[in-house]
């Protein structure tokens, strides 16, 4: 009898555990914003390092007026681990939006995760703002159904559309640089894209673009997105006597390609898309055979998009002792985005917040934000792409620091007036390829 | 009037004598009764969320165990019928307007169809030789996803499609009620002759040709069965996330079935269902120490395979009942006879 007491009590005592972690009590004189991403991953890192700091920052200040009173930020954490697990990632949204009940959401990247968690914070009328996750078809909904889809906002980047523009603009830039700094007649170009279907796209893009910016394809190498070796591709590729390397990784490939293309000096430099050499670990990784990769990027020391960027760069840099990916941008989402609005209507009621959101034009620390429609005039919610608004940067791993190199004095047409961002840096061919291409 | 006070009797009879004489029964009608009732004591989206997602993934579980289980057929790439039944539930839906109801049925038989294309090449396999043969079809399906992407959605999936049903207590009672129902079958399937039959093929296989019953087709058959249960889940979780996704093919899902299934208790059906129904809710309880949640819930599974290695339900129902050396029959474990053949159960 004695045990099965001790049985009954474990159990109660077990069901008490579980009530009290299904029930969340809420602060009523905050303002709940859920921070939802992959947690143990560094994606979800920035997610959560960029929001602490919008509410440090905020708190400081005595919080967001809202009407008469002042409310402070009251941040959750809820790790979507939807890297591992889709499902996860829904229940974790499910609990922010009805257990935790934030007023607003940020946060979010691996698109087959967050259309789901998208249709959760739609359904529950909460604002959603997407840090990481580019696809288009997140922002295609809300010109669908405005209706339903009208609470999601793309926060950072821009879609994957632009961000395929801006790496033909970097190739576009390095390309001319080699054929005027080394006197090449045609520059040959060769792709190296990891085995993904999200290259897909940009190596398409790449096929027409490419030889309409008046420059050679001298082949398409396509390594695994977890390889370890590469040295047979790139083998391939000084045999084939390309001049650029046009790379699209965003897996952990990224560090072997640069380190042994660095060992064996291959005579072709690298420009694209590599996410590993966006993150201050990447020259360590490489044990320094990274110098001259280049490479898309949102952040990097001492570049400025803007009056904004270089306070929020370097008080990153000084609480978290690494320069800020872009799902750090959960910090300009808040700061720039949110909290403006929210003091200027003197509401959280999503209702009143949508209508002022997609037509303001704001700075935020990457550039200037502003809304699209589409060509039918429906509003998309989707980031504008351009010279004024967010271009990204052009970031190059120069002697152990990545340094900005575009854009500067780039010229989007030939009437218009020269982009340049304070702090860039010219871009620097490896020496190797000077000696094998400079008569 | 008659009529009715008839059946009430008989049912309370039934109760009486066949549900109330034994703990595993009892726990089995409250958890149908709790499971049917909870939306009226409460409509917590969130709570109602992780029990209909708990109720498709039981469905999955038991149908891992139906196959592999009983069978012995070991399958360590279930994720293939789950994807396939979300594939293509969600392509009928999306492309062909098909309505739930229909589509999680047609997509439940393209994953049988899916059962026997991959049964028949590995009918002549046993054992490790089985098990990786079958973890390799949803890497291959997961290739194929990706080679056409116009027509599956290639890495975002086929997003947007119809709800189950509109409320989400609607959603959960139809989770639910297709949960027990198809495990109901499932057991049934099990206690038949035909469930004796699969029995005996993970026995002895060579014993039973022997005995001049057709084994290809008995295996073939717990292939298109498990398929087709594994299907309607993989339907079910489509159309309530409204979205299928490579993620229904990975790897890590044919091997959490794996998990639910031996962590309840292998060839019983009651044992994945009950793992699950653990299992699932727990990884949401352990959400309050995030960051040890995944060691946590991996020291739970350890544990309890380390203490019961035969599952946690059967290790339960072990210590709560015995079986009549005699007639077979299970007793409570209280009891110093049978309750049948009054034989000695000490």
């Amino acid at each position: 009898m004695e045990r099965w007491g001790k049985g009954i009590l474990i159990l109660a005592m077990a069901f008490l555990f579980a009530v009290s972690s299904f029930t969340v009590v809420s602060g009523q004189d905050t303002i709940k914003i859920g921070v939802i991403g992959p947690m143990k991953f560094v994606q979800g890192q920035g997610h959560w390092n960029g929001a602490t700091m919008a509410a440090e920052e905020i708190n400081a200040k005595g919080g967001i007026q809202v009407g008469a009173k002042k409310m402070k930020i009251e941040l959750v954490q809820a790790d979507s681990n939807e890297f591992l697990n889709v499902t996860d990632a829904t229940t974790a949204m499910e609990r922010l939006v009805t257990k935790d009940k934030v007023h607003f959401i940020v946060g979010g990247f691996r698109t087959e995760a967050v259309l789901p968690m998208q249709d959760i914070a739609m359904e529950n009328k909460k604002i959603f703002i997407g840090v990481g996750a580019a696809h288009d078809e997140l922002c295609n909904r809300v010109a669908r159904d405005y209706k339903t889809y009208k609470y999601w906002f793309r926060g950072s980047p821009f879609n994957s559309t632009f961000l395929g523009r801006t790496s033909f603009v970097h190739l576009a830039t390095v390309g001319a640089i080699l054929k005027g700094s080394l006197n090449i007649p045609k520059v040959k170009v060769a792709i190296a894209a990891e085995k993904a279907e999200w290259t897909e796209p940009l190596i398409k893009g790449g096929e027409t673009a490419i030889p309409a910016m008046g420059m050679e394809i001298a082949g398409i190498w396509r390594p695994s997105p977890v390889a370890t070796d590469v040295t047979a591709e790139l083998s391939a590729i000084q045999r084939s006597d390309a001049h650029l390397i046009f790379t699209i990784f965003s897996s952990s490939v990224g560090i072997p390609f640069a380190r042994q293309a660095g060992e064996l000096k291959i005579p072709a430099v690298q420009v694209g898309i590599n996410v590993e050499a966006q993150k201050d670990g990447f020259w360590q990784a490489t044990r320094g055979m990274g110098n001259y990769v280049a490479t898309m990027n949102t952040y990097a020391r001492g570049v400025e998009s803007n009056e904004l960027t270089k306070a929020f760069v370097d008080t990153y840099v000084k609480r978290f002792n690494e320069t800020p990916t872009y799902t750090a941008d959960t910090y300009s989402v808040i700061v720039n985005s949110l909290a403006p609005v929210i003091e200027q209507l003197g509401t959280l009621d999503p209702e009143k917040l949508i209508p002022v959101m997609e037509t303001r034009v704001h700075k935020s620390c990457s550039g200037t934000v502003a809304y699209l429609k589409d060509a039918e005039g429906r509003h998309l919610h989707e980031l504008r792409w351009g010279p004024g608004f967010l271009t990204a940067l052009g970031v190059q791993w120069q002697d152990g620091e990545l340094k900005g190199f575009w854009p500067n004095k780039w010229k989007p047409a030939p009437e218009a007036p020269e982009v340049t961002y304070k702090g860039m840096v010219p871009y620097k061919i490896p020496p190797w390829m000077i000696e094998k291409y400079k008569k | 009037m008659g009529i009715i006070l008839y059946y009430l009797r008989k049912l309370l009879s039934v109760i009486k004598n066949e549900v109330l004489v034994l703990p595993s029964r009892v726990v089995v009608a409250l958890f149908f009764l709790f499971l049917l009732l909870l939306p009226l004591f409460t409509e917590d989206p969130y709570l109602l969320r992780i029990l209909t997602l708990t109720s498709i993934f039981a469905i999955l579980a038991a149908s891992w165990d139906l196959l592999s289980g009983f069978t012995g057929q070991m399958n360590f790439g279930h994720a293939l019928f789950f994807g396939v039944g979300a594939y293509g539930a969600a392509m009928l839906n999306k492309y062909a307007g098909i309505p739930p109801w229909s589509t999680i049925p047609l997509g439940a038989l393209g994953a049988v169809l899916a059962g026997l294309v991959i049964g028949i090449p590995c009918l002549r396999l046993r054992g490790t030789y089985l098990a990786l043969t079958t973890l390799a079809f949803p890497i291959i399906l997961m290739g194929i996803v990706f080679a056409f992407p116009d027509l599956t959605g290639g890495e975002l999936g086929i997003s947007g499609i119809a709800r189950l049903a509109r409320s989400r207590v609607a959603n959960y009672y139809i989770a639910v009620v297709v949960m027990l129902g198809l495990c109901t079958i499932m057991w049934k399937i099990t206690d038949s002759n035909t469930g004796i039959i699969f029995h005996a093929i993970r026995e002895d296989e060579l014993a039973v040709r022997a005995s001049g019953i057709n084994t290809t087709r008995y295996k073939l058959l717990a292939f298109s069965l498990s398929g087709f249960f594994a299907g309607i889940s993989g339907g079910l979780y489509a159309h309530f996330m409204r979205i299928a996704g490579p993620s229904t093919l990975e790897v890590s899902m044919s091997f959490q079935v794996v998990i639910w299934a031996i962590f309840g208790g292998v060839a019983t059906i009651y044992g994945p269902v009950g793992a699950v129904f653990v299992l699932f809710p727990l990884m949401e309880v352990l959400r309050f120490w995030q960051d040890y949640r995944i060691l946590m819930f991996a020291c739970v599974v350890l544990l309890i395979l380390l203490y019961m290695p035969d599952g946690l339900f059967r290790w339960l129902r072990d210590k709560t009942e015995k079986e009549c050396p005699r007639c077979k029959i299970r007793n409570v474990a209280m009891r110093h006879t049978c309750r049948i053949c009054t034989a000695q159960l000490d």
